[in-house]
């Protein structure tokens, strides 16, 4: 069903974050050499790096395109405890000539004291807006208010999350019953079992981000989230990286049965759960419909998840991640590792200790 | 290695090869098995390695420590420590002749014999090798050997004479090292710092201590008690780990006083701690009785002294076999790869995986990151062995045109790949339902056609209480049922149902023809018998069973139908009643359930859920009395509601209640298009001005645009508008006179100037009204190409390397491409242009704008509109 192609990246270190814009025609990878690759995928269906540049003085994390409305922009964060805001210039000079393209910085977000872990556009529909969170637990959102300058951006928000934040996902739906809404997961260790993801939700009354939600049966660390494109559905659907795959649905109740003001309530159902990766699961993605997540995990391999009309979620396929075909009889067996399966109490996480 | 517990040591040089020693040193030769079967007496080492015996050697007993020879060394040489102090130098080849043939079985005895602990070759210089041994009042803990030293002391003591076995070893033993450390002192671990060839680190009694060999009175200490196991980072040359009991100290030689960092302690004592070769920042983990190994990923290199930040540290385990871990090793050179042995000497050979991150693109392609390296995977387009996402099938039935087709509406779910019964259902529903509100529209004009589409359930509803229902003759049979009168409410309902055609007609038989022309023999004798016609039903079964096609058994079924009776408590009756559950066909089982009811229950046809929701309808229309048939509407309603079944439209119409129907089936399917297209197909305004409504279809859009089939997108527009004016959106751009202030467009006289609207891009060349050189207004002249110099908007001449030098041709392509090079263009930036043409030749060669001294790069500004769209490069 799928056939994996290897793309030559040159990074000279570990890959952290892949990010696709809006039309899948270009794409950016972030490293732990510190350095932003941006690619431009020709008529054939080849990617070529058409940018490299270093963006941060520490290990990038993650990277993110804005919509294309507001032009060719790319957010980065950082172990150096900044995120970036960048911006392609084109016209400056023959770059585009030798099939490069040229970046500039156009500002650094330095509010956060620990490392960035994660930053995400908002959708859309909201303006050019993003969050970002970070080890210290704090999520912030920005804005800008003159999309021509993306230079000025001002700190609207910041939620406190008690606990080391590790990833956010803006629900993306742009219905006007649906407000504002962001999830946060948090990696937190410590043997405490506190729920690890929260979601928030703004308030138009209070115009401030209050908590909606807490996901009580999650409390294991966690590493990544992400809400399916909502795709005109009635309710969103989040998938959480853990010690497994999870999937949620959060089905708003109707406003009119809530007092008018407080925060939306949601009926909150896990429709899937999937140790299938052994151990730990490190990024989840959904594909545009939000029909199929992918998901990867300490087993090495890429899964692919879908729900049949009986919204039974199954897994549908097995990537390796050398790109090699999964045989068959590789997902159990004596003679093969697993990673880290059935062994109580694993503590696997980030920030796993911390002294000195 | 107490016999017990084995160690392994992958080969420095010829990589794959590894030793295994316990009571004895074993050779294994890795071999992949990706291509061939295993070899007889080779060993398993995972799913595509195995291992080969190639040597025993069992010369050295009492081995306490084994280090591996650095140099290439075709010979596998090792240095073996023992219990007794004395290290050998041993080998595993079996070429006798080699170089290294004077240094095999050279020993190296210390002065007091004591337990030898540990080994390490110099990285520098091959032949120095250091051994670390226990306490002796009287003596030193580390010796530094030379092996090529050919000295021995003429004073041989005695018993170590004996102790060899012949006389030509004694020239093979050495006596004198090259240097002696740490007197009164025991030496636990040992490395050299490749920093220097003279800087040894050692894990003392209760310190841990660099030596320098260029001053041996010196040392560099620190007091601690993780003392074990130490080992340099082989790519941050001042990182060092060492642990003590469950505990990893992590070191900077930079600032040796105390531990950079310690690792979460273990419940159990460590008993390896090594970092991986091949990546940086990977420390691996072993604890004694354990099945997993711990691995430390340190996200960071060492920061330079003041700076404060938290190491980044992600803890993770792997676990590659079920018992436990004896002891492990990195490959060399393969990245992240590992070999463990547990005690009874199973041995696995696996790979650590990085993280992978991810990301779908919007056409079904992933991207992902393992390492260092990218990977893309697209899903194959000809592939039918799994059932498609809806996203690759949006994405094929938008390039079919699906939904588009607005004559012939039911052809829309042939576009749609006629597949899915239930799309088949709903554009048959919505064909029929175009079709008779336009035929109510012409009979009276105004009157029942917003019914049409408001779905059989209000249809029923409307003619409540008018309907009296009549005993009617089976034809050729002795038998009387119940049929109600067909109003003109019913007969509309049944029309929409295909049963009956247009016109005052109430015959089947057309709809009779065409089932068996498509070959459904089963549902056209149901509905055969449902109107009464036995005899027709027979003959349609037997028509099937002669058919090249068809079932040879509805012969039999036939048979069995011709055999029924009237009378309650006849054979037939009772078999049938039982025996109908067993037919496979859902048609063939309702004709039985029809035959076999008592007079005015049809439960076994109506709730019947395999039968099409509306042949159930048509029949309930036909046989059920208003008040029946209201309930069972309203339920059969509720219960497709619920489902998502698009088959349900039939009888909610597009109504709020088709708009729930739809809002099921969105949420279970995602396929917004159809949503879509099915409400813009004839929804009343207020149903289309629902939100959900309007948020499908701003998602479709959505969509369409993501995927670039920007022309698709723009052919919904224009078809959205048809049905909803509203949508349409107003003339976005004016061009203003430079004089007057007022457009330039003749047009615009219609349309209410909005706001501002003086603004960038224009257009003008509609051909009843192309010449317009002057602003209409003030009749001052419009400003002039920059390429041809002429006032805008007078014809364009055609211009060099432009394609078409004659704009007056027919209708064709070329014309409409002619007509676009009159349009005006110009840059934002720098605000020259001129003749769309004009400009398009101009910046096939050039880059730059071609106002003089003007370096603005118009054509590259924008990114986005760069992009072609993915209809036209789409086969």
């Amino acid at each position: 069903m799928f056939v994996a192609r290897h793309i030559a990246a040159d990074h000279k270190d570990l890959i952290h974050d892949v990010s696709f814009d809006f039309h899948g025609r270009r794409m950016a990878t972030c490293s732990s050499d510190q350095s932003v690759k941006v690619w431009d995928k020709s008529e054939s269906g080849d990617w070529h790096c058409t940018a490299s540049w270093k963006t941060h003085s520490g290990s990038v994390w993650r990277v993110t395109w804005a919509h294309p409305e507001f032009g060719q922009v790319l957010a980065s964060c950082s172990f150096d405890r900044t995120a970036a805001v960048w911006e392609e210039i084109v016209g400056e000079s023959n770059d585009k000539l030798r099939g490069q393209s040229h970046w500039v910085k156009r500002t650094t977000l330095v509010d956060s004291r620990t490392s960035v872990t994660d930053v995400k556009f908002a959708p859309k529909h909201m303006g050019l807006m993003l969050a970002t969170c970070s080890a210290d637990g704090i999520v912030r959102i920005y804005e800008a208010p003159d999309v021509m300058n993306l230079s000025q951006w001002s700190l609207q928000h910041e939620i406190s999350c008690k606990l080391s934040c590790s990833c956010i996902s803006w629900n993306p739906s742009s219905s006007r019953a649906h407000s504002p809404m962001i999830a946060v997961g948090s990696d937190d260790s410590s043997p405490n079992a506190m729920a690890k993801v929260q979601i928030f939700e703004y308030n138009e009354n209070t115009r401030k981000y209050a908590k909606a939600e807490t996901l009580m049966t999650v409390t294991d660390p966690v590493h990544d989230i992400a809400f399916a494109p909502n795709l005109g559905r009635s309710f969103h659907i989040l998938a959480i990286a853990t010690k497994d795959v999870r999937i949620f649905t959060l089905k708003p109740v109707r406003k009119e049965l809530t007092s008018s003001g407080g925060p939306t309530k949601f009926e909150i159902h896990i429709v899937a759960q999937f140790d299938n990766h052994n151990s730990q699961v490190w990024r989840v993605s959904w594909n545009i419909t939000g029909t199929v997540l992918a998901s990867s995990g300490d087993d090495g391999c890429v899964r692919l998840w879908k729900a049949n009309y009986m919204d039974n979620w199954k897994c549908t396929g097995i990537l390796k991640g050398n790109g090699s075909p999964v045989n068959g009889n590789s997902q159990q067996g004596n003679s093969n590792p697993s990673l880290g399966s059935n062994i109580p109490n694993l503590q696997n996480s980030l920030n796993g200790s911390s002294s000195g | 290695m107490s016999g017990t517990k084995p160690d392994i040591l992958w080969a420095p040089h010829q990589v794959d090869r590894f030793v295994v020693c316990d009571s004895e040193l074993s050779l294994y030769h890795v071999e992949s098995t990706v291509n061939s079967e295993l070899k007889a007496g080779s060993l398993r080492l995972s799913e595509d390695s195995a291992a080969t015996l190639l040597s025993i050697n069992s010369d050295t007993p009492y081995m306490k420590c084994v280090a591996w020879y650095l140099n290439y060394d075709p010979e596998c040489l090792l240095a073996v420590g023992q219990a007794n102090g004395r290290v050998v130098l041993t080998s595993l080849g079996q070429d006798h002749n080699s170089k290294f043939k004077d240094l095999i079985g050279k020993e190296f005895v210390p002065k007091h014999a004591r337990q030898c602990n540990t080994l390490a070759w110099n990285p520098l210089d091959s032949n120095w090798l250091a051994a670390g041994l226990d306490k002796h009042r009287a003596d030193f803990s580390v010796l530094i050997w030379d092996i090529c030293s050919k000295y021995t002391p003429d004073i041989v003591p005695m018993e170590k004479v004996r102790l060899s076995a012949g006389e030509t070893e004694t020239t093979l033993l050495v006596t004198k090292p090259l240097y002696e450390l740490g007197q009164n002192d025991a030496c636990l671990s040992l490395c050299w710092l490749p920093r220097d060839q003279k800087l040894l680190l050692a894990g003392m009694h209760r310190n841990l201590a660099i030596f320098d060999l260029r001053n041996t009175s010196q040392k560099m200490f620190v007091n601690t008690k993780a003392v074990q196991g130490v080992t340099v980072d082989p790519y941050f040359h001042d990182r060092v780990a060492s642990f003590y009991e469950g505990q990893v100290a992590i070191w900077d030689l930079r600032k040796f006083e105390k531990p950079v960092l310690t690792l979460t302690e273990q419940p159990k004592p460590l008993t390896k701690v090594a970092w991986c070769p091949t990546r940086t920042g990977l420390l691996a983990t072993l604890t004694r009785d354990s099945n997993i190994i711990r691995l430390y990923d340190m996200q960071h290199t060492p920061t330079p002294i003041g700076d404060e930040t938290e190491p980044t540290i992600i803890e993770r385990s792997v676990q590659p076999c079920d018992n436990y871990i004896a002891s492990f090793a990195w490959h060399p050179t393969s990245q992240n790869r590992m070999i463990v042995v547990t005690p009874n000497r199973t041995m696995s050979d696996f790979t650590v995986f990085e993280r992978i991150s991810l990301a779908w693109s919007p056409i079904t392609s992933l991207m992902w990151a393992c390492g260092r390296h990218l990977y893309e995977c697209a899903e194959e387009e000809n592939d039918n062995s799994l059932e498609k996402d809806i996203a690759t099938k949006m994405r094929l039935r938008a390039l079919s045109r699906y939904g588009l087709d607005t004559e012939q509406v039911w052809r829309n779910h042939i576009l749609a790949g006629n597949e899915d019964p239930q799309l088949k259902s709903l554009w048959y529903t919505l064909h029929f339902m175009k079709q008779y509100t336009e035929d109510m529209d012409q009979k009276s004009p105004g009157n029942k056609g917003s019914l049409v589409y408001a779905g059989i359930k209000s249809i029923v509803k409307s003619s409540l209480g008018m309907v009296e229902s009549s005993r009617h003759n089976w034809s050729s049979l002795d038998k009387q049922s119940d049929i109600q009168n067909l109003n003109e409410e019913r007969i509309l309902a049944l029309q929409l149902c295909g049963w009956i055609k247009k016109g005052t007609d109430i015959d089947v038989g057309p709809f009779l023809n065409s089932l068996v022309q498509e070959g459904e023999w089963e549902r056209a004798a149901a509905v055969a018998l449902f109107n009464l016609d036995i005899r027709r039903a027979i003959q349609i079964l037997n028509e099937g069973a002669s058919s090249e096609k068809g079932d040879l058994n509805l012969n039999v079924v036939a048979m069995a139908l011709s055999g029924y009776t009237d009378e309650k408590n006849s054979l037939w009756r009772e078999m049938c009643s039982t025996l109908r559950l067993q037919l496979n066909n859902p048609y063939l089982c309702v004709m039985f359930a029809f035959l076999t009811s008592e007079t005015g229950s049809y439960d076994g046809v109506l709730y019947e859920n395999k039968v099409a929701v509306r042949d159930r309808v048509a029949f309930a229309c036909k046989f059920l009395s208003d008040s029946q048939l209201n309930r069972y509407i309203e339920k059969l309603t509720n219960e497709m509601k619920e489902a998502g079944n698009l088959e349900g439209i039939l009888l909610t119409g597009l109504t709020k209640d088709g708009v729930d129907l739809m809002e099921s089936y969105v949420d279970r399917t995602g396929d917004v298009q159809t949503a879509s297209y099915c409400m813009l197909q004839g929804s009343p305004l207020d149903v289309l001005k629902d939100e959900r409504v309007q948020y499908w279809i701003e998602n479709y859009r959505n969509l369409l645009d993501a995927w670039r089939f920007w022309h698709k997108r723009a052919e919904f527009d224009i078809h959205r508008s048809k049905l909803d004016p509203s949508s349409k959106p107003l003339a976005q751009v004016f061009v203003s006179c430079n004089f007057c202030g007022k457009s330039i467009s003749y047009s615009c006289s219609t349309v209410p100037h909005q706001g501002r609207g003086f603004s960038q891009y224009g257009v003008s060349g509609s051909p009843t009204k192309s010449k317009v050189t002057s602003c209409p207004g003030c009749r001052k002249p419009l400003p002039r190409c920059a390429l041809c110099l002429i006032n805008m908007g007078t014809p364009v001449s055609s211009c060099p390397g432009g394609s078409k030098s004659d704009e007056k041709v027919d209708l064709s392509k070329d014309k409409k491409l002619a007509q676009f090079n009159n349009w005006f263009t110009w840059c934002h930036n720098c605000r020259h242009g001129g003749h769309a043409g004009h400009m398009l030749s101009w910046f096939r060669d050039h880059a730059e704008c071609p106002v003089s001294a003007c370096t603005c790069k118009c054509m590259q500004l924008d990114t986005t509109g760069n992009l072609v769209p993915a209809e036209t490069v789409q086969p």
